[in-house]
């Protein structure tokens, strides 16, 4: 299919040609669009989840008797829809096309590229059955099922060679700190799974080194793959929409380089007090402290993303204050002291949910935002649901967060408390996890506004297509 | 950065060193733990469950029950976890070199289990958990599709659940624990701490200012029996939460674990 | 450049294009030819921030990392063993009486000390179980051959050595010696005093490795 850019003023292509689309979005754009779509359904998929699990936690009867839907289970499925359905499709397709698009040549590789999507696709899919039919892993982060797991390294290992294809056929010598980031992610997400596959599901090691590498997996799939997809998408937008240079970027590498080399080291905080030696999670507490290096690098180059009025900047700048509190909340409970009071609550969920959905899924939406319309050709489709998406978002993020951690709190003031029983524990925070529920609907419902849109988008760009295919039968063609 | 195999060897050397560090390391030093032998007992710790436990191990797995409940008690002095009756002396990796996966956790929506089956101070017992997964309670789901109810054929079977009530299956029908719920409960009633290994012992006990009040029958005997230990001042450092009523850590308690697993 | 307003949501304009942002940044980092290709310093301040959480890592981990062992659970803990509560009068009896019916005293002398007739020695009532330490002591260390005269029934068995000793396969410490006696002593009625753990060890140590004892020899020390 060619794609005849043109100069128009009115129609759903006006004013694209001004937003620099090249010709490597054109031949891109299936596959990368088909890795965007799976992944605001996977989204859609875990906001319905993720709603059911909610409801659970202050109504633990409900669904209860159906075995595939009994918390663990629906927890676990929604965690992995969200990460690897969701955070995992839309970050490859930015990565990739920001690769793409700083390489400064077409995508090579596209075949790998569609096929990897769907074999992807098609493993988290088994993989998510796999759970609701009892054979989760019941490790944090990595629940799918030992079947499905080869796969998913094969299918990225695929997609990733568009990246790398990108990054090695680069036109300039010099990198951008999105190149980083985003070759970062396509390299050791593969590796990491890899390992983690082996020590812990193919070749067991014995007793508690299990669930110390299990840390390490989990902590390295949050700093080591999913971080740098989500600040590749922050640090190509912000310049490209403000035009401004970002600020002390002479820091950049060693902010890149703090992530990576001590990302890593700080799983071991969710071992405080547990069975093993204690140097692991002194370890992981001094490494949360060093990695504030990074985070604070991170403050002072992205902070010229505001003062601009955009849209696709307001998820953004959204995004970058919840992964930096993140980071420094991160480094504050992962004291002992502090730990005492919100280990074991929901006041990590909290914190969990404000680095995945409130830091990574920002980013990720104020990217797909600016992406979408180079890909297509064609604006979004309809300006409504997209502000209607943006003000659902970002209310049920901060509600979600905020309730969360106040019940978590409230949970572990109670926990310390010998004298308070389980039951009453759930009690004093039924209200907030009450609120919460209300946040997930709020979040789920936002999130089926944003596929309506993205749906709409496609197919508009379909028919802009067709139209300026047969420029003649313009007339004759219903343009949407 | 210009150099893309610099790059690569770069992230390489990163994670390399991490994995390296934290789970080569950690295995070099635990992955190889093996039972400890005690002469006066004749018998090493941890023992081996039932086979049905073992069964039942996978079964909590399945049901995700790793969810909501840990699997690992703290140190006395580092929360409550003593004083709930969950277990008097911290978990080590050494309890767990025989599980299949060690379901640690990291929420408590629920208690913790590690010393279930040793739970004070009402140990549970086998009735009392059916009933449990069939019915639930207010904080508790019920996990109904472990159960089979069928019609009485002949005499009323004898693992049939005792339902009264709303609960009951209605008339010639009852309600029997499939072997999932038999494997489930013989792994929760396994699950048991006893043995206090040398590396579980506690820190001595700082200078005893605070007894543990009434809030647990188990403090106060414990308390009783420890004489004044010698405090070092070292000691005072051994404790973080001078500030709650905490159990004067008892140096008698080795000794009752002993006698316990007699 | 004309374009809809930056608020249109659907629709975010580029303000540079790829190249641009790409040089632009490159210099930065003072990789443009004209620039010598050298990194240029960090800023000062960042140095110092660096250093100082290397610094504050540094100290944390030489105060709470236990120096690595992996036998220290509690970060508090500086040296294992070094702060252990301490040692605990221990029950001797108990601790007898544990050793004597894991299997190693009562499948001969049964639980109830009532030996077998005819074949081995009751303990219950014994007058050499309660008789003086030095034979007890050596009876269980060593062992026992030969004619035996208990409670006016004779045995002619061969009790074997549980003390460290060459030949013996028990090896049992002379802690365990002594609380074994000192449990068979008190138990069944018996009313002997216990044994010490340092009598054990003086007379172990002044016999060193002996065969089993005759009860003929036995007899001669008091």
């Amino acid at each position: 299919m060619t794609y005849i850019p043109t100069t128009a003023r009115t129609g759903p292509r006006a004013g694209v040609a001004a937003a620099d689309v090249t010709p490597m979005d054109v031949a891109a754009r299936g596959p990368l669009l088909l890795l965007l779509g799976s992944g605001i359904v996977w989204l859609v998929l875990s906001g319905v989840l993720g709603l059911i699990t909610s409801i659970q936690l202050h109504s633990p009867h409900f669904l209860a008797n159906c075995s595939f839907l009994t918390y663990g289970r629906a927890e676990a499925m929604r965690e992995t829809a969200f990460v690897y359905g969701w955070a995992a499709n839309a970050g490859l397709a930015l990565a990739i096309w920001i690769l793409g698009r700083l390489g400064g040549n077409p995508l090579r590789g596209l075949n790998w590229l569609f096929g990897g999507a769907a074999a992807w696709n098609t493993a988290v899919f088994v993989g998510v059955i796999g759970i609701a039919i009892g054979d989760l892993t019941s490790f944090s982060l990595f629940q799918m099922p030992r079947y499905a797991q080869p796969f998913m390294v094969v299918a990225y290992g695929a997609i990733a060679i568009a990246g790398i294809l990108a990054w090695m056929g680069r036109r300039t010598d010099g990198t951008y700190a999105a190149q980083w980031y985003a070759l970062a992610a396509l390299f050791l997400f593969p590796w990491l799974s890899t390992i983690g596959q082996y020590v812990l599901l193919w070749a067991p090691s014995r007793g508690v080194v299990q669930n110390v590498a299990a840390d390490w997996y989990a902590q390295g799939v949050w700093t080591l793959w999913l971080a740098p997809l989500g600040l590749a998408a922050a640090y190509y937008v912000i310049p490209k929409i403000t035009g401004k240079v970002l600020a002390n970027y002479d820091a950049a590498p060693l902010g890149f380089w703090a992530l990576i080399f001590v990302g890593a080291w700080t799983g071991g905080r969710h071992l405080i007090g547990g069975p093993v030696p204690a140097w692991i999670v002194t370890v992981a507490v001094v490494a949360s402290v060093v990695l504030l290096v990074h985070y604070l690098i991170v403050f002072l180059n992205l902070r010229s993303a505001w003062g601009v009025p955009s849209t696709a900047l307001g998820f953004i700048r959204f995004g970058v204050v919840a992964y930096l509190l993140g980071g420094a909340i991160d480094a504050v409970t992962a004291f002992r002291s502090v730990a005492l009071e919100t280990q074991f609550t929901l006041f990590d969920v909290a914190l969990q949910q404000l680095a995945l959905y409130g830091g990574l899924s920002m980013m990720f939406f104020g990217a797909i935002y600016f992406m979408v319309p180079r890909l297509t050709g064609t604006g979004w489709a309809s300006s409504g649901l997209a502000v209607a998406h943006r003000f659902l978002v970002t209310i049920g993020v901060i509600v979600l967060v905020v309730t969360l951690a106040v019940a978590g709190w409230s949970e572990g003031a109670d926990l310390l408390n010998a004298q308070t029983p389980f039951a009453d524990i759930v009690d004093h925070a039924k209200l907030p996890l009450l609120i919460h529920s209300g946040a997930q609907f709020v979040l789920l419902l936002g999130n089926l506004l944003l596929l309506a849109n993205f749906l709409q988008t496609i197919r508009t760009s379909v028919v802009a297509d067709v139209i300026a295919l047969n420029p003649i039968g313009t007339s004759e063609v219903s343009a949407t | 950065m210009k150099n893309g195999p610099l790059l690569f060897l770069g992230l390489f050397a990163a994670l390399s060193i991490s994995w390296g560090a934290i789970v080569l390391g950690t295995h070099a030093q635990i992955g190889a733990l093996t039972p400890y032998y005690d002469d006066t007992e004749g018998a090493s710790f941890p023992k081996r469950g039932s086979g049905l436990a073992a069964q039942g191990e996978r079964e909590y797995i399945a049901l995700g029950c790793v969810a909501c409940h840990t699997q690992q008690v703290r140190r006395p002095g580092f929360g409550v976890d003593d004083l709930r009756g969950w277990g008097d002396r911290q978990s080590v990796a050494r309890d767990y070199i025989f599980q299949f996966r060690p379901q640690l956790g990291s929420l408590r929506l629920g208690p913790d289990l590690a010393n279930f089956g040793d739970r004070k101070p009402n140990p549970p017992d086998a009735d009392e958990l059916y009933k449990l997964l069939y019915a639930g309670t207010p904080a508790h789901p019920s996990y109904r599709f472990l159960f089979d109810r069928r019609r009485v054929v002949g005499e009323r079977s004898l693992v049939a659940l005792n339902l009264t009530n709303e609960l009951a299956p209605g008339r010639g029908y009852e309600v029997v624990p499939s072997s999932k719920a038999e494997s489930l409960v013989a792994y929760l009633l396994s699950l048991k701490n006893g043995y206090t290994y040398p590396e579980a012992q506690p820190a001595a006990a700082p200078a005893p200012e605070k007894k543990a009040g009434a809030s647990s029958e188990k403090a106060a005997p414990a308390a009783t029996k420890a004489p004044a230990t010698e405090p070092s001042p070292e000691t005072e450092k051994s404790n973080p939460r001078g500030k709650r009523p905490e159990q004067a850590v008892p140096a008698a308690a080795p000794d009752e674990n002993k006698k316990q697993t007699k | 450049m004309s374009t809809p307003s930056n608020q249109d949501p659907r629709l975010d304009p580029a303000a540079v294009t790829d190249d641009a942002l790409l040089s632009q940044h490159d210099k930065l980092l003072g990789k443009q030819p004209d620039d010598g290709a050298h990194y240029r310093l960090m800023p000062l301040a960042m140095l110092f921030i660096f250093a100082g959480f290397i610094f504050f890592g540094a100290t944390y981990l030489g105060r709470f990392a236990g120096h690595f062992d992996p036998r220290i659970y509690n970060e508090n803990v500086r040296e294992f063993g070094a702060t252990k509560a301490a040692p605990v009068a221990l029950d001797p009896v108990a601790i007898g009486e544990k050793l004597f019916n894991n299997a190693a005293c009562n499948t001969c002398h049964q639980a109830t000390g009532q030996g077998v007739p005819g074949a081995i020695p009751p303990l219950a009532g014994s007058e050499w179980a309660q008789g003086p330490e030095e034979r007890v002591i050596r009876i269980v260390l060593y062992g026992l051959q030969g004619p035996i005269k208990v409670a006016g029934k004779d045995f002619n068995s061969a009790m074997p050595a549980f003390g460290k000793v060459a030949g013996g396969g028990f090896n049992w410490s002379d802690d365990k010696v002594a609380h074994v006696l000192t449990y068979v002593r008190q138990a069944w009625g018996n009313k002997a005093g216990p044994i010490d753990v340092a009598k054990v060890t003086a007379i172990h140590e002044k016999e060193g490795d002996h065969k089993p004892w005759a009860p003929s020899e036995l007899e001669k020390i008091k």
